[in-house]
């Protein structure tokens, strides 16, 4: 049956409006989870608080398992989906990019939104910055497009670089994002808490 | 630890470990065969030459004829408007539908009447596509048999039928006319008429990201 759009069961003129209304509710649970607090998302580095470990891992566990079972049902064709190509050179440089600029900043891209959104200041700040990174980052892709697209290794998932079954990998999984909330809550067992 | 917690950790854990058992390919969406069986008794699956003649004589749109026999018998003589897909090249090695009939078979709204020179070959095809889940098949029934004999030289009915066989003799004779050129004993050999087929829609390649 799915992915709806990709097999006409929904009419690709809804993209945006579906977008949108994800948008929204991604929005909600992300300051519902506490997101739109700087000091929270930052939290993760330091060890005391690790909401944002925690949220994510539950969702793309929920979601891994979600998907092998609708696929099995037939109710998606995981063949179908969309995957992400991986570009490993961009994906590490990015990444520690990424990184810095979030514990710099306390935010993520969709998160400092959210923040603007309740009315952060440092929120405002981290949103200019982005769009001043996204207008630097375009003028200057002629000489990034080398690292841009460096190291490409398609639409592979690691599943087929491990080698592994889907099945097998999902289980690992589970069990790895379980045993990553016994060690943070180990962690924030050890390091103060502070004030948030 | 928090009781709530304890549950979801057990819940997961059972779903994760479920996903190791669960194969591969995807749940097959083939007829479960007493379905299968209560179609095939099911006599609205076939149609009359009669029907076949009104829709190629009205050029009905949804209607797609399909030719099981052999494209040499299919060469010789065959329905204006039809595919040759042959009997024995309908299943490729690997069970389904050859890629080459994919995008005659399965179109949504689109009726199919399949025909051969009896029944047989024709109810061969139904069921195989059936099976596979292609909805909106039909077999005209009697096949080319059949159309001979009431299509291309239909007896007049008896002189005290009811009216409605007299009008159906009147259809005949001018569908006779439009197929054969009217009562015609030696068939007048037709060529194959090049059907381009309504291309089921690809599915789209999804694309954007985060």
């Amino acid at each position: 049956m799915g992915p709806l759009i990709a097999n006409g069961y929904i009419d690709p003129a809804w993209n945006n409006v579906i977008a949108l209304l994800v948008g929204i509710a991604f929005g909600y649970i992300l300051e519902a989870s506490g997101f739109s607090s700087s000091r929270k998302l930052a939290g993760v580095f330091y060890g005391y608080d690790f909401v944002v470990l925690r949220v994510f891992m539950t969702a793309v566990m929920v979601a891994m398992v979600g998907l092998v079972y609708f696929n099995y049902m037939g109710w998606i064709d995981l063949s179908q989906i969309f995957i992400l190509p991986t570009y490993m050179t961009s994906v590490i440089v990015g990444g520690v990019i990424m990184g810095l600029g979030f514990v710099m900043g306390g935010f993520c891209p969709g998160t400092s939104f959210t923040g603007v959104a309740v009315g952060k200041l440092d929120a405002l700040f981290f949103s200019i910055g982005l769009y001043l990174g996204i207008f630097i980052f375009s003028l200057a892709f002629p000489w990034l497009e080398k690292i841009y697209y460096g190291g490409d290794l398609g639409p592979i998932t690691l599943m087929e670089s491990l080698g592994i079954s889907r099945g097998l990998f999902t289980f690992l999984f589970v069990l790895a994002t379980l045993g990553a909330f016994w060690v943070a809550s180990m962690v924030k067992k050890r390091v103060k808490d502070i004030e948030i | 630890m928090n009781k709530t917690y304890f549950f979801l950790i057990v819940i997961v854990v059972l779903l994760g470990a479920g996903a190791l058992f669960i194969p591969e390919e995807r749940f097959t969406e083939e007829l479960p065969p007493d379905q299968l069986f209560l179609k095939m008794n099911d006599p609205s699956r076939f149609v009359t030459t009669d029907q076949v003649a009104r829709a190629i004589i009205d050029g009905d749109p949804n209607i797609l004829i399909v030719d099981t026999r052999s494209a040499d018998q299919y060469e010789a003589f065959n329905l204006p408007g039809s595919v040759n897909i042959p009997l024995e090249e309908l299943i490729d090695s690997t069970g389904n539908i050859d890629e080459r009939w994919e995008d005659y078979l399965g179109i949504e709204g689109m009726y199919i009447a399949f025909y051969s020179n009896g029944d047989v070959c024709a109810d061969q095809a139904w069921v195989l596509c059936t099976r596979l889940g292609i909805n909106d098949l039909f077999v005209m029934r009697g096949g080319l048999n059949r159309w001979v004999e009431t299509i291309l030289k239909p007896s007049p009915p008896e002189q005290t039928a009811p009216g409605e066989e007299f009008a159906l003799y009147d259809f005949r004779k001018g569908a006779s006319m439009y197929f054969g050129g009217g009562g015609a004993i030696e068939v007048e050999e037709q060529s194959a008429v090049p059907v381009t087929p309504v291309r089921k829609k690809k599915k789209q390649v999804i694309s954007g990201g985060c």
